[in-house]
């Protein structure tokens, strides 16, 4: 890759309302969550000029509250109240700012499973396994201190399920996370007012800004310019008002399974295969709770922190979450008096989640201007919640559990539970402008090129050609990294 | 569903970072939970009861003085994440 080595600029100054500026660089980044960031920061220390374009804003540590509606409303798109629109309706929580979704996410670390990857090479053609990745994960666990949470930190309520786990002999154990110096302050979701998540936007971002990265903020990316069939660069909206245009050979895509496709899509880019939007999966989960003798705290110590993974061949896992009380206040499946009476008995709340690896495929669409998100669950996946939920309560009863709250209307038992019962969240989207070596079914190819023009590139979750089973972020940041050596013609080194 | 409603403004700013559709729906309902034939009117929709007391529960439990009496300190933690920060020169 030739490399200019400084982003310039056309004037000097502030992006002030209603100004133009024009920003040379060799590589324009949009987004600076999982891919984006990492993408970043690697091409800029291999010497690329790189203009980094983020809608979000950059989060300071010292406006964290630990209060999650304050919290929701600042860090996440929507006041992570995105929702799809299907049988049932899901809540999508997407983070917003420098960081993305690993800025509000748990933490959890999974290197892409050796079966998916089978999977990829069979059905996708893309030519990737645990080997070749292996020195883009070892750099990117490196890079973000990932290891395995203690029993210390991970609190009570993991103790809750590993005694259930244990006592029914279900396979189980602790996750890993990317966290330094974590001292279990319960609110991952809600900014970590530690810094001790390593998110991209305390790592891969004051990486690449080190290495000459231009960050803007606020920055809304119109389209993408191509020429002649060749990226050329990005039209720019700031929320300042001003219009900024970069011009660069190549562009890479880093906004997210949801946006990504919008963007090619009003940037008139992607569509040949016609799968752009399509092939949405997700990760729908649920949680219950359940009243104990012992007093939990839930939101001491690592919220993820335990998993039990004895079903997770039936694309069932069950994952810890916790919170504070307003939180657990929200997804408690009770109402009126008994409501109050357990949110009384907060201390003695244990909580845990459960997380399909699904079969339903939703798709995203722009309507006036707006992303909808259409996703059924198919039966296959209702059948997984009904076996889940049912397991959940025997987890909760093999730990003592003095009741047992299953998030289903009263009298519905999990046998029983129809879609509509459901109370659902969903997690890890991934899919939308997915990689296929064949140009006729996928979007981009397998370096993450779009088919349909050179120097444009996706290095988020919508090139994720399938879902994964467990938490993406390792993946998508691993599959970053890779991107980013191949366009510096190197190889990705193996750390020492 | 509970009565019990927050004073404060965080509620209110959760509610306005919703989507268009979203805000209107939660600003209704917040109007309905704070009069009494309000509540009788959304008590008789299972679900319609369940989305306000979602909300009215978030509101309510965030309240320092609630959350604090069932063991959460929201000021506390921030305080030990500034001083670790500082202390250990995080960002």
């Amino acid at each position: 890759m030739k490399s200019s080595r400084t982003v310039k600029t056309s004037q000097r100054g502030d992006l002030a309302a209603g100004a133009t500026r024009t920003i040379h660089a060799d590589v324009c980044v949009i987004g600076a969550g999982a891919g984006g960031a990492v993408a970043a920061a690697e091409l800029a220390e291999g010497g690329a000029a790189v203009i980094v374009l983020e809608q979000g804003h950059r989060h300071d540590p010292d406006s964290f509250t630990a209060r999650p509606p304050q919290m929701l409303a600042r860090l996440y798109r929507d006041g992570g109240q995105t929702l799809t629109l299907g049988n049932p309706p899901i809540l999508l929580p997407l983070g917003s700012g420098l960081g993305g979704t690993t800025l509000v996410n748990s933490g959890t670390c999974f290197r892409t499973p050796a079966g998916v990857l089978r999977r990829w090479q069979s059905d996708f053609g893309l030519e990737l396994d645990e080997e070749s990745l292996r020195p883009c994960f070892e750099r990117v666990e490196r890079a973000l201190s990932v290891q395995e949470v203690t029993p210390e930190l991970a609190g009570a309520n993991a103790a809750v399920a590993r005694r259930g786990a244990e006592r029914l002999g279900w396979s189980h154990g602790y996750l890993r996370r990317n966290a330094s110096g974590c001292v279990g302050s319960g609110v991952c979701a809600f900014g970590c007012p530690t810094s001790a998540k390593q998110h991209t936007g305390i790592t891969y971002v004051p990486r690449a800004e080190r290495a000459g990265a231009r960050i803007l903020t606020g920055a809304r990316v119109e389209r993408i310019a191509t020429t002649a069939g060749h990226a050329s660069g990005a039209h720019v909206q700031m929320a300042s008002g001003a219009h900024v245009e970069v011009r660069a050979a190549m562009v890479v895509i880093g906004a997210g399974t949801i946006h990504t496709p919008l963007l090619l899509a009003r940037s008139g880019l992607g569509q040949a295969s016609g799968q752009l939007g399509a092939n949405l999966s997700l990760h729908p989960a649920t949680a219950a709770f359940a009243r104990m003798e012992e007093v939990v705290d839930m939101a001491k110590g690592v919220p993820q922190s335990f998993y039990v993974d004895e079903f997770a061949g039936e694309g069932i896992v069950f994952e810890g979450v916790a919170g504070p009380p307003s939180y657990a206040a929200m997804s408690l499946p009770l109402t009126g008096e008994r409501h109050a009476e357990a949110m009384a008995d907060y201390p003695r709340l244990a909580q845990f989640g459960l997380m399909v690896s699904d079969s339903s495929r939703g798709s995203v669409a722009s309507v006036a201007g707006q992303a909808v998100i259409r996703y059924d669950l198919t039966d296959a996946d209702l059948g997984r919640f009904r076996a889940g939920l049912r397991r959940m309560r025997e987890l909760f009863e093999a730990a003592g559990a003095r009741e047992v709250y299953l998030p289903l209307p009263p009298g519905v038992t999990p046998q029983r539970a129809r879609r509509r019962d459901l109370k659902l969240m969903a997690f890890h989207p991934l899919g939308t402008a997915r990689a296929d070596a064949r140009p006729t079914h996928g979007v981009v190819d397998g370096d993450l090129q779009l088919h349909d023009a050179r120097g444009v590139y996706v290095a988020d979750g919508s090139a994720v050609p399938s879902s994964l089973g467990v938490n993406p972020q390792m993946t998508i940041m691993a599959l970053a990294t890779r991107l980013a050596f191949h366009l510096r013609n190197e190889e990705v080194p193996c750390p020492s | 569903m509970s009565a019990r409603l927050p004073a404060d403004d965080p509620l209110q700013g959760f509610v306005g970072s919703a989507p268009g559709p979203q805000r209107v729906g939660m600003r209704v309902l917040l109007a309905l939970a704070r009069r009494p034939r309000g509540r009788a009117l959304l008590g008789r929709s299972k679900s319609t009861d369940q989305l306000a007391q979602m909300l009215v529960s978030l509101g309510y439990y965030d309240d320092p003085r609630v959350a604090t009496g069932l063991g959460y300190d929201a000021e506390a933690v921030v305080a030990r994440g500034r001083k670790l920060r500082q202390a250990e020169g995080r960002p």
